[in-house]
């Protein structure tokens, strides 16, 4: 039979695909609906922390930080309780990340606050000695892209009905009339910070990207 | 056994021996569980067999020569011979499918294990374990306890002697140091939530706040400044806090760390970030023991 | 024995992809050992202001490595192996010639373009899927130009039966396709939201536990069809062909294909183990991935075997040398990953350097030395040529042996210590080390890779070096050796 396989190509690669396809249907199918299901009450992120959640992506932070915190004592004694499913029910692309380099941040929020990690991001190694962490001082001055975060909000609450409020609109007048919602939301944040440029920009209708990504891990919980 | 293979195994000794001996160098027992221990003789598996199988099917290079029967076709110039499996590859195989049937069946059957059922176990297997050994530790175990729990989670922005490493954050080696009590008393203070509510600012000022400063900074001792009394109606004429109404400014007594741990408080690093959901009771309290005895 | 000497190859496809081959090679190594670096030496995070980081710069090494130097690597033996295994020549086919040529340029461009976006961060965060959808686009293009060419060439083939090589070759194909495509669904969200934000942005098509397993199913099966699959493809080739010897036995390449079709893409869920994966998946991913060894092993074996009795081509070819290295190093490789997908062990070994360390005994000594073993057999005979310099070949060899042996046995022993460190408990029960300690103690380590990635680099420029010699300025050939390179 392979014998004759080998002489005809068509039937060659028919073969070859069935082969390897069906491992996929079998094993990730059946639990599609079952793994996508939220936990219940829980929210989907605000527009800032999606923005945040953009410039983690941006700058890639999961080459080095995980968001699974796997079910051993050693890590929930250090990272907090082990992770959930229905906890990431809202986010694309899932962040778990695949090494760590430094510590796991699926649960940062609970036990870091927003003016830890404005030190921290502006010089890792003065807050922890011994950090090999690069600074992220360029955070401080680049502006976050909160404009598509909102169509990132709107697209999901669109396309796969992800709990969003009613006035999330997909036109530029649906925008203009939320983006104060995502600023009052910023200069929350900011209040908390003491760099004074940012703090500005913040003032001025502006979101520097240091302050979306604080956004973002304080609502990793 | 050849040469070759030889060789290969005695870099594989080598690399295991550099491995066991930096992880022994951290204190750490390899037997401590079968997860170490396992992962250890997964190792030494790779090693071993890696080095002694391949090196055996290159030494046949030197020992062996190519012999069978050859196919009729030939592709750009190569042939290829006829010749059965190697039996050891086809026996392996075999026994790789017998193995995973016995994972997927026995060692972790699909139907019914589940992992958080085994950290369940783990976890209650601690807590029994821990209730026996410590269920009455002395204050000694508490201390010492408290100090590798201190190292680990709190010496980072503390220090590792406690002592807030030059003002970063609170230095454990005195309650309050005079510069802290009057920054308290010149902008108050609402962080802590106990249940006498917010401290408002300004209580005190200019002669009679540097006195108070003084007073508590030095640890309450001597003559009570008459000024004091502002602050005794909240702390408590000993400042111990009138029973967990409000913070012990005398010394870290366990409702202050349990206050502290679980809000947030200003330091220079950052407002101190809440270990609530870190830090177990038992080890608040061997925390407490140790913070206690830094200042002493 | 039938001649080839009758039939003229075209290998100006084969040609344009040994260039970039040898160009991608150098950069996402360079980038590589800048990364390695880094992990030892932090300051060197700075050298470019935010485009400098390791993180930013991670994906760019990856992707290099991978769509750069191993497709091309594909893609260029692809245009040479092909014609010759299935004895006809590209230039018997206009369309064919003119498919290739568009397949190289449009690859060549959106490799550029590519490498840029990821450099201003434009990601989907995808671990070896990070482009973004307007190049995922550009990649299935290039992808379906070369099913094209090659079925193409099939369809007009001499030779009835295919030859080993390409078993794998299709598979590759067919592999790569089915992957990519499932994992980058996306929806982009400028156009449903009237033109607001960035054109570049999408979402995922999944989320949370199910994008995980969709990704890892093709992160793992990425790795399977791109840097095993065809690189068993070029060992069939190039070893027998190299050697003059006929292969061992067709029934252990029959198993090995297979066995391996059917065994790998199990094996995908064993990168989420003890995640919120269902434990039956996990499990799977765990049994199904030791019971890969074999049909890995089978290749390896039988290639060694075909070497049976040859141990003077061994000492004296180091053509010889690279492959039948490669052959051990795809051993160990593709026996250290089944170890660590037990889930004992992936206890300690996932999200430690352990892992690196795994892939990189597989990229570094199998795909690497594989590729360039490929190219030096290929050139000579495209450029009618003989190898600028056998000594060369020899010094590369052992430098980059040495940086392949320093590199898994540094992260070896990191990522074990490491593991070991994070799971450590004291005599109460509490944890051990704090973070931190587990990040400092592995600086030798991480110095020990960074020495390992300057000496591996080194003996890659020697290589393009000698490549570039050999195409350029030595000895000219005057008839096509028929097996053994000539070289001086």
């Amino acid at each position: 039979m392979f014998h004759w396989l080998e002489k005809n190509p068509f039937f060659f690669s028919v073969a070859v695909f069935v082969v390897i396809s069906f491992a996929g249907l079998i094993e990730i199918v059946p639990n599609f609906a079952e793994a996508s299901r939220p936990l219940v009450g829980m929210k989907p992120r605000t527009v800032l922390q999606l923005a945040g959640k953009n410039v983690y992506v941006k700058d890639n932070c999961m080459s080095c930080h995980s968001q699974l915190i796997r079910p051993f004592k050693s890590e929930t004694d250090r990272y907090g309780d082990y992770s959930l499913s229905g906890e990431y029910a809202y986010d694309r692309p899932f962040l778990w990340g695949s090494k760590r380099t430094g510590p796991d941040l699926h649960r940062i929020g609970n036990y870091r606050t927003t003016d830890w990690h404005e030190n921290h991001m502006f010089n890792p190694s003065e807050i922890v000695p011994g950090s090999i962490m690069p600074a992220y001082k360029h955070q401080f001055t680049n502006l976050a892209d909160i404009e598509t975060a909102y169509a990132e909000a709107v697209t999901v609450k669109n396309v796969f009905n992800t709990p969003y409020a009613d006035d999330l609109i997909g036109t530029r007048a649906g925008w203009d009339a939320y983006k104060p919602k995502v600023l009052a939301e910023a200069k929350a944040i900011a209040d908390n910070m003491k760099n004074k440029d940012v703090k500005d920009a913040v003032a001025n209708g502006e979101v520097p990207e240091i302050v979306a990504i604080i956004a973002y891990l304080n609502s990793l919980k | 056994m050849n040469g070759l293979m030889i060789k290969a195994l005695v870099f594989s000794a080598i690399l295991m021996i550099a491995t066991i001996y930096v992880v022994m160098s951290l204190d750490i027992d390899i037997f401590a569980d079968s997860i170490n221990a396992l992962t250890m003789g997964g190792a030494i598996a790779i090693a071993v067999l890696t080095s002694a199988i391949s090196m055996k099917y290159v030494n046949q290079m030197k020992t062996d020569t190519a012999s069978g029967e050859l196919a009729d076709e030939n592709w750009d110039g190569i042939g290829e011979y006829k010749n059965e499996l190697p039996s050891g590859w086809a026996y392996s195989f075999l026994g790789t499918f017998i193995w995973a049937m016995w994972y997927g069946f026995f060692g972790y059957p699909v139907n019914a294990y589940s992992q958080i059922g085994e950290y369940n176990e783990e976890v209650l297997a601690y807590n029994e374990k821990f209730e026996t050994v410590h269920k009455d530790a002395d204050e000694a175990t508490l201390k010492e306890m408290g100090e590798s729990i201190f190292l680990v989670q709190c010496s980072q922005c503390h220090g590792v002697t406690g002592d807030g490493l030059s003002g970063r954050a609170q230095d454990f080696t005195a309650r309050m140091t005079k510069e802290q009590v009057l920054y308290t008393i010149e902008h108050g203070a609402n962080e802590l939530s106990y249940p006498m509510g917010s401290m408002p600012p300004m209580m005190a000022s200019g002669k009679d706040a540097e006195e108070i400063a003084i007073y508590v900074a030095g640890g309450m001792k001597g003559e009570q400044p008459a000024s004091f009394a502002v602050c005794a109606s909240c702390h408590g004429a000993d400042g111990k806090g009138s029973a967990g109404m409000s913070p012990d400014i005398v010394s870290y007594d366990g409702t202050l760390m349990k206050h502290a741990l679980g809000h947030r408080r200003k330091g220079r690093i950052c407002k101190m970030p809440s270990f609530k959901t870190l830090i177990t009771p038992v080890q608040e309290k061997a925390l407490t023991v140790y913070i206690q005895s830094l200042a002493n | 024995m039938q001649s080839n000497a009758a039939l003229e190859y075209d290998y100006s496809i084969a040609k344009l992809f040994t260039y970039t081959t040898i160009l991608f090679g150098f950069l996402g190594m360079l980038v590589g050992t800048l990364i390695a670096a880094q992990m030892a030496f932090p300051e060197l995070n700075y050298l470019i202001g935010e485009y400098g980081t390791f993180s930013r710069l991670r994906p760019i090494h990856t992707n290099t490595v991978v769509f750069g130097f191993t497709v091309s690597g594909i893609f260029a033996t692809w245009y040479y192996v092909g014609q010759r295994v299935l004895k006809v020549s590209m230039a018997e086919s206009k369309f064919l010639m003119a498919i290739g040529k568009i397949h190289f340029w449009l690859y060549f461009v959106g490799a550029l373009v590519a490498t840029v976006s990821l450099l201003l961060g434009y990601s989907q965060s995808h671990e070896y899927a990070q482009y973004e959808w307007p190049i995922d686009i550009v990649i299935v293009l290039i992808w379906i130009l070369w099913g094209i060419s090659i079925f193409g060439i099939v369809g007009i083939r001499r030779e009835k039966s295919l030859y080993i090589s390409l078993w794998y070759y299709i598979a590759c194909f067919l592999g790569v396709s089915m992957l990519y495509l499932f994992n980058n669904i996306s929806v982009p969200t400028y156009f449903l939201t009237d033109g607001l934000g960035s054109v570049m942005h999408s979402v995922s098509m999944y989320s949370g536990t199910n994008d995980a397993l969709v990704q890892w199913w093709y992160g793992h099966n990425a790795v399977a069809f791109g840097f095993t699959v065809p690189i068993v493809a070029m060992i069939y080739y190039f070893l027998p062909k190299e050697s003059g010897q006929a292969i061992y036995s067709y029934k252990l390449s029959l198993l090995s294909f297979w066995g391996l079709m059917f065994v790998y893409l199990w094996a995908g869920s064993h990168h989420l183990l003890w995640s919120t994966v269902p434990d039956w998946m996990q499990t799977m991913g765990s049994a199904f991935s030791i019971v890969l060894i074999l049909p890995s092993w089978g290749s390896a074996i039988n290639m060694l075997l075909t070497m049976k009795g040859e141990w003077n081509q061994l000492t004296e070819n180091p053509l010889i040398k690279f492959m039948v290295l490669a052959s051990t190093f795809y051993m160990l490789s593709t026996l250290e990953g089944p170890i660590q997908a037990i889930k004992s062990v992936n206890a300690i070994a996932h999200f430690t350097d352990w892992i690196p360390g795994h892939v990189h005994d597989g990229v570094l000594g199998w795909v690497v030395f594989m590729i360039m073993s490929a190219l030096f057999h290929m050139v000579p005979r495209m450029f009618k040529r003989e190898i600028y310099s056998k000594k060369l070949i020899e010094v590369q060899f052992w430098i980059q042996t040495v940086a392949v042996v320093l590199y898994f046995t540094s992260m070896w022993i990191a990522g074990i210590t490491q593991g070991m460190m994070w799971r450590a408990v004291d005599e109460y029960g509490n944890l051990m080390y704090s973070f931190i300690d587990t990040v400092t103690v592995l600086h030798p380590y991480y110095a020990i890779r960074a020495l390992s990635g300057v000496l591996y680099l080194t003996g890659f420029l020697i290589f393009a070096y000698n490549m570039y010699k050999s195409m350029t300025s030595s000895k000219q050939l005057t008839e096509e050796p028929q097996f053994k390179t000539p070289m001086a």
